[in-house]
């Protein structure tokens, strides 16, 4: 799956994102980011606290307007309506806590609100109860499916808003720190439920992660951003370390030894 | 959903029959179904029923009256208080309930807050003001006033809106929720203060001035029944039509962007329709609260939160809800009339209470959603 070869990429490109700058009115949080992801790949964007992580998902998905362009497949994604751009492209962002109580399952199904009618007479169709389903039963949640997500706890919601994502059969996910809130189990299942996820067809993934090592070990290229900026782009196996620790202040493989150490 | 339409229902009976006079159930219910069946008898009655008119403050019956009396068991008098008063009144205070709740459902999923409701738009405030003017000025006696008085309401409440949403979508180009409730708010203090101001400076007015802001269903024509009527079915079809884009919407702005929804488009035109409704609303019956904030929480206790389910049984709730505060409001401390909207509140309070912290499908989600918010 992997493709070592850098011209290899350009030419499978899915998503690309050229020169990107924005921010929230005042001067640019993201500043001229550019990067390709291939098809079947992961692109995972690492970096400090307040680096610009989030804002560069927002940016890329369509929520803040940018400077630059994004486009899939070689369509660039500013032309197009919020429904089109929904079905190139999905967000998953970090967890927000809902007062409002819907079942699990009447959740997941408005994920396949790009896909359906709009308006007075809309109904489902057998095709988006498939993919609810399917959804549903990719994060281990089917069997809840009729619990209200108020119910729920913090690591189950995040799988039932994962499966949204799925449903809304998208072909970029993005994603902001998914597996925040979840037990390291369910962290290790949510990394292979995206891997096979991108590994079917013409799809890619971009992910936030705050843990160092999940994110490696997931990710084919890796973003390390400062203040705003690219300050690497680079295979995964290829970061460089001493970048690494000097961009989080911390001798990164030091403090990971460290806590190896507890169990020996 | 079937026993909501029957308890609306029993409510709308209960609302005509008691009263000063009270008519039994059977009656209501012959009276309505000889005046829908149209036909050479209805006319008949119809002639009669004026003559029975003229001469109900005398209590005297002329012939031709007794003459229908002994046809339909239902005397004139009682007929001309169920069609002529108490429906209407009725039907006016089931449309103003159904239409404030409503817009509560609407715009607690807009804003994605439990707490909203339409006033915090500021349209309440601004149709104030716009009373408020039209009667220190004295334009609302006579027959001009009648018309004057909800249309300059409805159109200073709509123009609020606007103000709002426009300063809003000024101020922060994404019209983010934050702002468009600060901005509603600051205008809705801003024009009480106005009003309160007027009121203060012509102490003449300033009693009608109040009344009017307490709301009230009476002295009301079957004109306001049919506008009303009207509208509330036409925004209910926009409501509808954007059932979806709500149950989105209530999980936030970035969730709902990210799902594919144009949200500029959807506030502006959800917002827009709510101001229509509750500007309508307030213009015929005065500012009555509390239904609008309440109605989406009971009804979502029973029924969930999706919104193809939220809005017809929130219109049927408020509906028959704000029947029988009416009720209420004219029997309890008759024969004067307690304003409609303290006895919203009076009634409404401990009833939502009840509701809300009783047992149900969905409830005890009251005390998790407050911990959730604590974290």
């Amino acid at each position: 799956m992997r493709l070592h070869d850098g011209r290899e990429r350009r030419k499978k490109a899915l998503l690309k994102a050229e020169h990107i700058n924005c921010g929230y009115g005042g001067p640019p949080v993201v500043k001229d980011i550019s990067f390709q992801v291939g098809e079947g790949e992961s692109l995972c964007i690492l970096g400090p606290n307040g680096c610009g992580k989030t804002t560069l998902l927002r940016g890329l998905s369509g929520i803040l307007p940018i400077k630059g362009e994004v486009s899939v497949q070689g369509k660039d994604l500013k032309g197009m309506s919020a429904r089109q751009r929904g079905r190139k492209i999905a967000l998953m962002s970090q967890l927000a806590e809902t007062y409002f109580s819907y079942t699990v399952y009447e959740t997941v199904m408005l994920g396949r609100y790009v896909h359906q009618q709009r308006g007075l007479f809309a109904g489902r169709s057998p095709e988006d109860e498939r993919m609810v389903e399917e959804s549903l039963q990719k994060v281990g949640m089917l069997p809840q499916a009729d619990r209200l997500i108020t119910e729920l706890s913090g690591g189950q919601l995040q799988r039932v808003y994962l499966a949204r994502t799925f449903a809304q059969d998208p072909q970029v996910i993005l994603l902001d720190e998914p597996t925040n809130h979840l037990d390291l189990k369910y962290q290790v299942e949510l990394v292979e439920s995206l891997k096979e996820w991108v590994g079917q067809g013409d799809r890619c993934l971009v992910g936030v992660f705050h843990d160092i090592n999940l994110a490696l070990s997931f990710a084919d290229q890796v973003l390390l951003m400062e203040d705003g900026r690219t300050a690497a782009l680079e295979e995964a196996e290829n970061l460089d370390l001493a970048l690494l620790n000097r961009i989080y202040g911390l001798d990164v493989k030091a403090y990971m030894k460290d806590s190896l150490k507890r169990w020996e | 959903m079937f026993l909501l339409i029957m308890a609306a229902l029993a409510a709308m009976i209960l609302g005509i029959g008691l009263g000063s006079v009270s008519v039994s159930p059977g009656e209501i219910l012959e009276v309505l179904w000889e005046e829908i069946i149209p036909g050479g008898q209805a006319q008949e009655k119809a002639a009669s029923r004026e003559d029975a008119g003229v001469q109900a403050g005398a209590a005297t019956q002329t012939d031709e009256a007794a003459k229908t009396n002994a046809v339909s068991r239902v005397d004139d008098v009682t007929r001309t208080l169920v069609m002529n008063i108490r429906l209407p009144r009725v039907l006016l205070a089931f449309l103003v309930g159904a239409a404030m709740s409503v817009c509560g459902v609407v715009m607690q999923s807009v804003l994605k807050n439990p707490l909203a409701s339409s006033y915090g738009l500021g349209v309440s405030a601004g149709a104030g003001l716009g009373a408020a003017l039209v009667i220190v000025t004295g334009a609302a006696s006579g027959l001009l006033g009648a018309f004057l008085l909800p249309a300059v309401s409805f159109g200073f409440g709509l123009i609020t809106v606007v103000l709002v949403l426009g300063i809003a979508s000024r101020i922060d180009r994404g019209l983010s929720n934050v702002t468009i409730v600060l901005i509603g708010m600051v205008l809705s203090l801003f024009f009480t203060a106005v009003m309160n101001l007027l009121a203060t400076i012509s102490p003449t007015y300033s009693q009608r001035i109040n009344l009017w802001l307490l709301g009230s269903f009476s002295m009301k024509d079957w004109s306001s029944v049919g506008i009303l009527a009207v509208v509330l079915v036409l925004c209910l079809a926009v409501f509808a039509g954007f059932a979806r884009e709500m149950d989105i919407m209530t999980f936030g702005e970035e969730q709902a962007l990210g799902m594919g929804v144009d949200l500029k488009r959807c506030k502006w035109i959800l917002i827009g329709t709510v101001a229509v409704l509750t500007g309508t609303a307030v213009a015929f019956a005065g500012i009555i609260g509390f239904v609008d904030l309440v109605a989406p929480h009971v009804v979502r206790r029973f029924f969930g939160s999706s919104h193809r389910k939220v809005l017809p049984a929130s219109a049927l709730f408020g509906g028959a809800f704000m029947v029988l505060c009416d009720l209420a409001a004219r029997t309890l401390a008759s024969p004067r009339e307690i304003p409609i909207g303290s006895i919203t509140a009076l009634l409404g309070a401990p009833f939502f209470l009840y509701i809300y912290f009783g047992k149900g499908k969905h409830a005890g989600k009251a005390k998790k959603a407050s911990k959730n918010a604590d974290r």
